[in-house]
């Protein structure tokens, strides 16, 4: 069943380009039902929808195996879901392109995401990025943007797959994801290594994340809230399921690397998005510093940090693709997204600042929002397992957090009004329709995180291997540091 | 009356040899009866008729391994799978005359391009020196014309460009396979192998300026300077056959060279530098396309890289090593002749549409051309979900696991940098702001054919990888 998922939004984005090229309707109906299809297909058929297909025997086995169990079933619901929002937020010259484009994206991060192979992963690892680099060679504003974008996520992507060759050679089979054996030895390290320059480009994590910035404020909104809420998510499930259960050892070994590329991540992305003047570049250094947290709760092996990290995966997508979606509806009324710029929207649109309102309170995380919930668990979860400096320094983004949310929406909703804006029309129907979902889905899961923590259990396993070698390398580092 | 020593199965194996040579004497044969207005299609049919029966009769003795012509021609399933590879190629290069120069009698091109992969078949399975100049030099002599059949100065320049530089390469390679004969005293493959002809200088020398020629005919730096010139003069469908024939026959000699003609303790001496060079190769292959405007030429500097990562994946000697790379050459023997064939539709009756100008704007004015091109600029690229995708991982995996990890970071690396040429080209087509340009009206329904196919089989291999399994020995 699970391949239903990933084939029929393929083929549905490929029929489109058949429908003409000005259409609206039928794309948008189309998507809209593809979309829904794909959202309730984990929900009704109660199993897993595992599929498997022999693929490869020689060098190592492989296959074609697909199921939407565990982590996997929510990012499916979240993908499907903001697939479906951002289709019916799309209204731009060519919807039809965009909506097929769309389309082809979902099925192609379905994939990633339902893959239980990791070849099979690695393949649409690198499948995903095509749609994106389309949409900004058809709609971009700089020419640089789809270069940087492709570039760094391929040479990403082919790291990954020189590390899933060494991984299917060492250990003979890459349909592993779900199982989990430690690979030790002189090579798990180097694997690691591959894998985790891939992840960490993706998510991405401080050094790695020049092309984000750029892509995030060029990309036109229902695709870029995909892409931050979806696509940025695939190096942290990376982490998550093949790092922890198949590399913990070569992890915890590493860990310092990446908690401090974490905490830079968190506070550079903080600080960089207090002084931003482009709306949406403020959401993606945002996106930036939240992530960065993520990458700090899976590194300090908690178990606790875990369970928050997999409700901040979710807050963060719903509150993300919000934000974005929001903002492309500021942009789409006043044509410019400068902060300079805007203004006083708030008084002749409440339905949209109050939607604004909610997204960004839920970015900044209050409590009783998705946010919060993910924040809070992961940070207790960080500072319970010792790493108390790394604990106190990702509290201050959080304080920082609330800084630039307001000002995003101070400079947006409040204030005077801009006099040579003329148009001023509120949230429609069809665009309401689009958000609601999202920010519903951050007040249920604010409320009632436990549906989301309960596949933790999965990690729990995993980390506990690490979790004592985790124990000495931190000793040792002591030792090193009292030397 | 001296007594033939051959027996029946020894001219078994060469039959279709014959049948790909004698149709081209048919070829030749019904042009002086053919209507004018049909000698283009009755040459044509003629030539892929005498292809596939070339190619069904090859197929049936894939289960035979013979050892035709004491040594001298191997029958077994790699000399069988290289000629269908060979045979392949050159049906989909003939079906490319259909869309081009449609004034021109095609008769000649026609048959010298079946001699050639008579040539070609007979390196597929060539295991003495003899034979395999033999096959180079039929080879060879039948593609210098036809370099320089096309009409215009570039065409006759690529003919002198290939004969001058390819004969030099035939001299290193004839050099060296007299002083292997003087090491050994023997001109079969197999008798390099004993221990003793390793201390032998004349052995290291011959062996060198032998790989040193098959270098020059794979076209791997620092050998490759003549082919981004030969192939951007020479007529569309003689590049398209160039660019797969005379790779697959060299690398079945070279495979069949490292495999099993070197002693067991000088092969890493000898080999190596080959290797090296292979990954340079994949280097500066994919650099050498940034900058290029002719997409004959970009198919040739991509066609220097791919073809490192083909010998890449010999390294080290395996079985699974020559499978995946028979694996991938027939990746890409489809992704490029897929390419050409794109190519081939959007020529006009003068002008090949070669330069990568006339892509420019190519979704607006031909939708379904510019997504297939895609496909193939993406799989040459190694995206998913094509061959290409599939063939570079299980290189990588066999260099892995034969302890060449260096390779496979060359790969990863040169990969990386061909992105850029690939997606360069893909993005023009897709360039929102390009001006209208007149359509070629191309009614070739062959090339369409030929394109279609290989964008299924591309995507067939990627879920079926089948690779044959009765490759080795290579040398009995």
């Amino acid at each position: 069943m699970s391949l239903v998922l990933i084939v029929l939004p393929i083929l549905a984005g490929c029929a489109l380009f058949f429908v003409p090229r000005s259409d609206r309707t039928v794309s948008r109906i189309t998507g809209c039902v593809v979309a829904a299809i794909t959202f309730f297909l984990p929900l009704v058929t109660g199993n897993d929808g595992a599929i498997s297909a022999h693929w490869l025997s020689r060098p190592f086995t492989a296959s074609l195996h697909f199921a939407w169990g565990g982590l996997s079933f929510w990012i499916v619901l979240l993908l499907a879901l903001c697939t479906f929002c951002a289709i019916l937020a799309t209204n731009m010259p060519q919807t039809r392109t965009m909506i097929a484009l769309l389309l082809m994206l979902e099925g192609t991060m379905m994939g990633l995401f339902t893959a239980r192979d990791i070849l099979a992963f690695a393949l649409f690892w690198d499948l995903m990025l095509i749609p994106p680099f389309f949409a900004l060679v058809g709609w971009g504003e700089h020419r640089d943007t789809a270069w940087r974008y492709l570039i760094y996520n391929f040479a990403g992507g082919l790291l990954l797959l020189l590390a899933t060759a060494a991984f299917g050679v060492i250990y003979g089979s890459t349909d592993v994801i779900g199982t989990g054996h430690s690979i030790a030895g002189a090579w798990a390290p180097w694997i690691f290594a591959g894998f985790a320059i891939a992840f960490a480009v993706k998510t991405p994590l401080f050094p790695f994340h020049t092309w984000m910035p750029a892509t995030y404020s060029d990309t036109p909104p229902p695709m870029v809230a995909v892409v931050s809420a979806l696509q940025s998510k695939g190096g942290l499930y990376g982490f998550l399921v093949i790092g922890l259960p198949f590399l913990g050892s070569a992890m915890a070994q590493w860990k310092w690397i990446f908690i401090i590329a974490s905490l830079v991540s968190l506070l550079y992305g903080a600080y960089i998005a207090l002084v931003q003047t482009d709306a949406k570049r403020v959401v993606a250094y945002s996106s930036l510093s939240h992530l960065g947290l993520i990458v700090l709760g899976i590194f300090s092996f908690s178990g606790v940090a875990v369970q928050g990290v997999l409700v901040y995966i979710i807050a963060h997508g719903l509150f993300s693709a919000a934000l974005f979606l929001i903002l492309g509806y500021f942009e789409e009324r006043e044509g410019t997204r400068s902060l300079a710029r805007l203004g006083g929207l708030g008084a002749l649109n409440p339905k949209l600042a109050g939607a604004f309102t909610i997204a960004a309170l839920a970015a900044l995380g209050l409590p009783g929002l998705a946010g919060f919930a993910g924040e809070l668990v992961i940070l207790s979860g960080v500072f319970q397992s010792g790493y108390f400096w790394p604990a106190l320094i990702a509290l201050i983004p959080i304080v920082l957090a609330s800084a630039y949310m307001l000002r995003l929406l101070q400079d947006i909703i409040n204030g005077p009004q801009v006099k040579d804006i003329p148009e001023r029309t509120d949230l429609s129907w069809v665009e309401g329709l689009a958000v609601a979902p999202l920010l519903a889905a951050l007040v249920v899961l604010g409320c009632y995180p436990h549906a989301v923590t309960a596949t933790a259990a999965a990690f729990t396993a995993p980390l506990a291997a690490v979790q004592p070698q985790a124990a000495g390398t931190l000793a040792l580092t002591k030792e090193q540091h009292d030397r | 009356m001296i007594a033939n020593p051959y027996t029946q199965a020894d001219w078994n194996a060469v039959i279709p040899l014959f049948i790909v040579g004698g149709a081209a004497l048919i070829v030749l044969l019904a042009d002086l009866v053919s209507p004018k207005y049909a000698n283009r299609y009755v040459s044509m049919a003629i030539g892929i008729l005498g292809l596939i029966g070339g190619g069904v009769y090859a197929g049936t003795t894939y289960g035979v391994s013979h050892n035709a012509f004491g040594g001298g021609f191997i029958l077994g399933g790699f000399a069988v799978v290289l000629q269908e590879v060979i045979v392949i190629s050159a049906i989909f290069s003939i079906a490319l005359f259909g869309a081009i120069g449609r004034g021109d009698r095609i008769a000649g091109s026609v048959a010298l391009m079946l001699w050639s992969t008579a040539g070609a078949m007979l390196m597929a399975g060539a295991a003495n020196l003899m034979t395999i100049f033999l096959g180079l030099e039929l080879l060879s002599l039948g593609l210098y014309c036809l370099c320089g059949l096309a009409d215009r100065p570039t065409s006759r320049e690529s003919a002198l460009k290939y004969l001058i530089l390819s004969s030099t390469a035939s001299g290193f390679l004839l050099f060296g396979m007299a002083l292997l004969f003087g090491a050994t005293g023997s001109v079969t493959l197999a008798a390099l192998t004993t221990p003793a002809v390793a201390v032998n200088p004349l052995y290291w020398l011959g062996g060198g300026l032998f790989l040193v020629g098959l270098a020059f005919k794979l076209s791997l730096v620092p050998f490759h300077v003549w082919s981004p010139d030969v192939y951007e003069g020479a007529p569309l469908p003689v590049t398209a056959f160039m660019s797969v024939v005379t790779k697959a026959g060299t690398l079945a000699v070279f495979a069949r060279f490292a495999y099993a003609a070197i002693p067991a303790h000088a092969s890493n001496a000898l080999l190596i530098p080959f290797f090296i060079i292979a990954g340079i190769s994949m280097i500066a292959g994919n650099l050498g396309m940034l900058a290029q405007t002719d997409m004959k030429r970009l198919l040739a500097y991509s066609g220097i890289a791919q073809i490192g990562y083909i010998v890449a994946s010999l390294a080290g000697g395996t079985d699974q090593g020559v499978r995946y790379a028979i694996y991938y050459l027939v990746a890409y023997m489809f992704m490029n002749l897929g390419a050409f064939a794109i190519v081939a539709l959007l020529s006009t009756d003068k002008e090949e549409g070669s330069s990568i100008a006339s892509f420019h704007g190519l979704a607006q004015r031909r939708p379904v051309l510019a997504a297939v091109m895609t496909f193939f600029l993406l799989a040459l690229a190694g995206f998913p979900p094509t061959a290409g995708f599939l063939g570079k991982i299980l290189i990588l995996s066999t260099n892995v696991s034969a302890g060449f990890p260096w390779l496979a970071a060359l790969l990863i690396a040169g990969t990386a940098i061909s992105l850029y040429a690939y997606f360069k080209v893909i993005r023009l087509m897709y360039d929102r702001h390009a001006k209208p340009q007149a359509l070629p009206s191309v009614q070739a329904p062959l090339a369409y054919v030929s394109m279609a196919v290989c964008v299924i089989l591309v995507v067939v291999m990627t879920f079926y990888p089948y690779t044959p399994s009765n490759v080795l020995p290579l040398v009995k």
